[in-house]
């Protein structure tokens, strides 16, 4: 240690205390906006980064004491879809590469057989075979993202994590990578996190939703109990704030001011600053996640 | 001259590249009325900031301005000289881009940046400036704007700093706002403090707005009458509530269908087979038809213009009227 430049100057609380479960089969949604730690929270639930304290538990294993060969299998089980299918394929690998390249790591297929799941593989995502001697400059937004989906599937993933899979298409390709994505886990069944800040979207795609706020959990429930009757303040403002086509919203509850850093949340509860209900217990005390209605959880003093 | 502020006839901006010509706006008309608010919705390169390039005349190699008319306030800005131009600029016409960190310079205050606006289009004292600038930062709701002003770009955060870029281009009063996907890169609660940061301004200032996005819910927000752009055209021209109510173009039509909805639950979203055309060599025809679901043979032989089919509403499609553009030449 020591040195010139000191190697750590802050400490960034960017998911603090945060508890919650996916079920086998269910598509759970995580939304939230920009810097409220729901990326961070899909990197650790990969292991792709290590949590400063907590466990993650997958099928009952706890992922963070996993040695690495273990991890390793493990990984065949979990895939990441990410945001930039422009960033997320290398240039000069050919898609048979890239989506085979899962295959050679975890030695699933060799030769003629390791072609033809590649083939398969294309094909389930909605592109021809004889895209796969290509180059990922050759496609389109949209085709670049079946392929990152195509790789991910390539090891039969269970749990599938898709970090913002659409937010950087085009709107009329947006419907075509949601209704695959859709058709895939009616296929196989995976299980999907979700992650997302566009709400109009995880409504359609999700079962549950946790609204994340600054590192924290705000609010936890069905899609139906969340959109529907939200509890929590910050829900109601973001629900609120949504614009929706064809309709100027009068009902808005807009939010003053914005969201504070992580790296010095405000005391008690960290929506407290911006929330038109907070109360002098609100500055001091941080509220626990507590079950107000079956599988409905809310983080607000308001609500017990 | 006209009831309209804005009046574009017949603009066509090309692209010249090595592989050939790229027709990134094309025969495209466009009217504002006075303070009206006029959505221009479309896809990712379909032209629509290449019109709002256009109205500014900052089109610049290898893209030109190769025909039509562009009538501002009564005069036809293509015939404008630069200097002439660099007076409507920032003056009679302001802009508001998508990111508001990279369109402000970061090694000045915001204040000055503002206040050079001030000084370029506006008569007024040196001591007189400091005084708007902090006045004009008022309106548009920065907190303690006297210091804030002092304050460099990196220390606002983005929603603040969109705030301040609408400052500076309502600064000079303008007849014209051209927003280009001004809420775009902000978070959901920060876009909806602009959108009705915006709706307060638009009755404050009585300017006409040019607002250009790809969210159908953020355009409801603002505008009055709406253009959607597909591919270098305006395929559909009319009220906020007809392009909502009763889309005619298929493009529109399923466009509408295809995003997902918060007010709506649908099982499955309706698909727009393919994807956008790339413009250097449009398909033939009606440049929507390999992905339309209503395509005749026509569709691919000829291409339709933009015709009535309404009340104030217009629309380019052959399922409405048979009028056909010129073959190029």
């Amino acid at each position: 240690m020591g040195g010139v430049i000191p190697k750590q100057v802050a400490t960034i609380h960017a998911v603090d205390g945060v508890t919650f479960n996916i079920e086998l089969g269910e598509t759970f949604g995580l939304v939230g906006e920009s810097g409220c730690g729901k990326t961070t929270l899909a990197r650790v639930v990969l292991r792709l980064i290590p949590p400063t304290g907590g466990e993650v538990r997958y099928r009952g294993r706890e992922l963070f004491k996993l040695g690495q060969r273990e991890m390793r299998r493990l990984r065949l089980e979990m895939a990441m879809v990410f945001q930039n299918p422009y960033g997320s394929l290398n240039p000069r690998m050919t898609i048979a590469d890239s989506v085979g390249e899962p295959l050679d790591i975890h030695s699933l297929a060799k030769g003629a057989e390791k072609e033809k799941r590649i083939m398969e593989l294309v094909e389930k995502v909605g592109l021809a075979p004889f895209h796969i001697y290509r180059y990922p400059h050759e496609f389109s937004g949209g085709q670049k993202q079946r392929i990152g989906i195509a790789r991910a599937l390539a090891g039969n993933p269970k749990l599938l994590v898709a970090d913002e899979p659409v937010s950087s298409l085009d709107v009329s390709v947006r419907a075509q990578i949601l209704n695959l994505l859709n058709d895939l886990q009616e296929e196989f069944g995976f299980t999907y996190l979700y992650i997302s800040h566009d709400l109009s979207t995880v409504k359609h795609m999700c079962d549950r939703v946790a609204v994340m706020y600054l590192g924290k959990i705000a609010e936890l429930g069905s899609v139906q109990d969340v959109y529907n009757s939200p509890l929590h303040p910050y829900t109601k403002a973001l629900m609120s704030a949504i614009p929706i086509p064809g309709r100027r919203r009068k009902d808005r509850a807009i939010l003053k001011g914005t969201v504070p850093t992580p790296i010095d949340p405000p005391p008690g509860c960290r929506f407290n600053p911006r929330c038109q209900f907070s109360e002098p217990m609100c500055t001091k005390e941080n509220p626990a996640l507590i079950e107000v209605e079956k599988g409905h959880f809310v983080a607000c003093h308001q609500k017990k | 001259m006209s009831e309209y502020l804005l009046d574009i006839e017949d603009l066509r901006v090309y692209y010249y590249l090595a592989e050939g010509v790229v027709k990134a706006v094309d025969n495209v008309h466009l009217k504002i009325g006075k303070e009206e608010v006029l959505g221009l919705v479309g896809e990712s390169g379909c032209g629509k900031s290449t019109v709002a390039l256009s109205i500014m005349r900052l089109i610049r190699n290898p893209g030109k301005i190769v025909g039509g008319e562009i009538w501002f306030d009564g005069e036809n800005l293509l015939k404008k000289s630069d200097a002439e131009m660099r007076q409507i600029r920032g003056g009679r016409i302001a802009t508001i881009f998508q990111n508001p960190m990279s369109s402000m310079n970061p090694v000045f205050t915001v204040g000055s940046q503002i206040g050079e606006a001030i000084k370029l289009h506006q008569d007024v004292q040196k001591s007189e400036i400091i005084e708007k600038v902090v006045d004009i930062l008022d309106k548009v709701g920065i907190p303690s704007a006297q210091e804030r002003a002092k304050d460099y770009p990196h220390e606002y955060s983005g929603g603040m700093l969109q705030r301040a870029m609408i400052a500076m281009a309502l600064s000079c009063n303008p007849k014209l706002l051209i927003a280009d996907e001004p809420t775009t890169n902000l978070d959901v609660t920060i876009q909806a403090q602009i959108l009705e940061l915006m709706r307060a301004l638009r009755k404050a200032f009585d300017a006409s707005i040019l607002l250009i996005g790809h969210d159908l819910g953020v355009i409801s927000e603002l505008c009055d009458r709406v253009a959607v752009m597909y591919a270098g055209k305006v395929v559909e021209h009319a009220v906020l509530s007809a392009i909502f109510e009763e889309p005619k173009h298929p493009y529109t039509q399923a466009l509408l269908k295809s995003i997902p909805r918060l007010d709506m639950k649908a099982e499955r979203l309706h698909i727009i087979p393919g994807t956008v055309p790339r413009l250097i060599d449009p398909p033939p025809g009606c440049r929507f038809h390999p992905r339309c679901e209503h395509a005749m043979k026509i569709c691919s032989e000829a291409e339709p213009l933009l015709t009535d089919a309404g009340k104030d509403h217009s629309v380019a499609c052959f399922l409405y009227s048979s009028k056909k553009a010129k073959p190029p030449t």
